[in-house]
């Protein structure tokens, strides 16, 4: 279903001095000048995913460990088509819905109605799916009342539950969850949590980064544990986690 | 997308149909983000205005109106056997859409970045629709144009609305074209020279005085006519010209220039963008 092949990506952090006037003159004119650059600019590169692979079969879960800045976000936007690695090859079949932060499509002037429907396309989906879905994505939200208010005069948590219910309203067949179970306040958040686990159960593929280690032995099949942009180690739920934890905590 | 990658390999014929069949089905799923989004500008636009969508007749008549007081009385300017007024509001209206479209298309890329970062959307669809939500906003400000058209059209200059009029809408296409290429040209330059936002209102405020808008191009020397003849937007403003005020028919090379020009940078602006775009993420 998903195939990581030796995927490696590289930032470079000091990309924003390339592009002063200055620095081109000064390049320009001084040869030395030129050639400490180019060093300092090897030194600036960042591998934030180094030779990762990883499979993934259909219907499975698969939990993703690691300090923060260990590349699992870098990773899940790779194989979501937000980046193209540098190096290496994704192959992924079937369509995805990533749900990487919620409510990135808002736009805080309109309503929500106007709001869902613009969350949705922006998700990808298509207006007669919407059509037939508003009815529940307005159920599950809750908001009833809300419907012609402008999203700017939301609270964050009725943000985030109109925003997780646009978001899950679709059966996937690969779910990208990137910590967002916790959202809205505790009657929702059970709810979502419910939700999730429904999605999770229903046979969709998913993977899903959280750094509670509690959610991820509940819901994974297995975990892939990433340091400085490495696979650290990969395989059962349970084996991972607990050596996961014993590194973090010492 | 990663399969048929894949399946690319496989033979050349099919291949070439897949790659095809894949721009068509992205078309399509993405034609309806695509419309959120124009509606979406729309809807903002105006929302918290008293007046609302009236500000697209009233503010291209006002300008216009100050364009006009002070072109023809303050300093004089006009232009034998024609309705100047039609003349002036006939380029203003061209050049207006131009600069706006080709303004805002070129921050799109820039200002959706947060959203780009986060989940996959071609990015074209960002410059394509401001070029589109202009073009709405153009079509109103042919209210006031035609408006204009009847009311001072029966004096001693005449400006019949005739059959010839049909052939109008060529000319908008032509400019939508040209704008949405020059937008994609500009919104891959902006993500790499931010300093491009300072460098193109420089660029558009000579332009406004490049193209013949409240002059006319016989009015200048031999070599300067032909370097304004450069700029395709005068091809189109006079395409329009020549129907509106002249109720002639364009000459077939000028058919044939605005529509040449037109897709040229078109597919220009496309190949720029297509070739950058996967390097966009870098410079956020």
């Amino acid at each position: 279903m998903i195939d990581v092949q030796n995927v490696s990506m590289r930032f470079n952090l000091g990309i924003e001095k390339n592009n002063s006037l200055k620095q081109i003159a000064i390049d320009f004119f001084n040869k030395n000048a030129r050639q400490s650059r180019k060093e300092q600019k090897k030194q600036n590169e960042f591998w934030a995913l180094r030779d990762v692979n990883f499979t993934v079969k259909k219907g499975e879960v698969v939990g993703f460990v690691g300090s923060n800045g260990a590349g699992k976000s870098t990773l899940l936007k790779v194989v979501a088509g937000v980046m193209k690695p540098t190096k290496g090859q994704i192959l992924v079949g079937g369509n995805i819905c990533p749900m990487i932060e919620l409510g990135a499509g808002f736009d805080l002037e309109l309503n929500a109605r106007e709001n869902i429907y613009l969350n949705g396309a922006v998700m990808g989906y298509s207006k007669d799916f919407l059509d037939s879905k508003f009815q529940e994505i307005v159920d599950f939200s809750e908001l009833h009342d809300f419907l012609e208010v402008p999203v700017r005069n939301f609270s964050s948590g009725m943000v985030a539950r109109l925003a997780f219910s646009v978001a899950t309203i679709v059966e996937p067949e690969i779910l990208i969850v990137d910590e967002i179970l916790s959202v809205g306040d505790l009657n929702f958040q059970q709810k979502s949590e419910n939700k999730m686990r429904s999605l999770i159960s229903g046979g969709t593929t998913v993977l899903y980064v959280s750094h509670s280690i509690k959610s991820i032995e509940t819901l994974c099949d297995r975990v892939v544990w990433l340091e400085h942009g490495q696979v650290v180690m990969t395989g059962e739920t349970k084996e991972v986690c607990a050596a996961y934890y014993k590194s973090q905590v010492g | 997308m990663a399969y048929s990658r894949m399946e690319c390999k496989k033979g050349n014929e099919r291949a070439i149909e897949m790659y095809i069949k894949n721009i068509f089905n992205n078309f399509r799923k993405y034609s309806f983000l695509l419309k959120q989004l124009v509606s979406r500008d729309f809807k903002v636009k105006y929302k918290r205005s008293v007046l609302g969508v009236v500000w697209s007749l009233l503010y291209p008549v006002l300008m216009m109106c100050v364009m006009a007081v002070v072109f023809s009385n303050v300093f004089r300017f006009s232009m034998p056997g024609v309705n100047y007024l039609v003349y002036l509001m006939t380029g203003l209206t061209f050049f207006n859409y131009y600069s706006e479209a080709s303004n805002s298309a070129m921050s799109a890329v820039v200002a959706n970045f947060s959203l780009l970062n986060k989940i996959y959307i071609p990015k074209y669809i960002f410059p394509l629709s401001k070029c589109l939500f202009v073009g709405i906003n153009f079509l109103l400000t042919l209210i006031p144009l035609y408006g204009v058209i009847i009311l001072t059209g029966s004096g001693e200059t005449k400006c019949h609305i005739t059959w010839l009029h049909l052939l109008l809408p060529y000319s908008y296409l032509c400019l939508l074209i040209f704008t949405i290429g020059v937008g994609f040209i500009l919104s891959t330059i902006s993500v790499f020279l931010r300093d491009m936002f300072y460098i193109y209102g420089i660029v558009i405020t000579i332009m406004t005085y490049f193209t013949p808008i409240m002059y006319d191009i016989s009015m200048l020397a031999p070599w300067i006519q032909n370097v304004l003849k450069l700029n395709p937007l005068y091809h189109y403003i006079t395409f329009a010209r020549t129907i509106i005020l002249y109720g002639e028919m364009p000459s077939v090379t000028r058919f044939l220039i605005c529509g040449g020009s037109a897709l040229i940078v078109f597919v220009i602006g496309i190949v720029v963008f297509k070739k950058n775009q996967d390097k966009f993420i870098y410079y956020m």
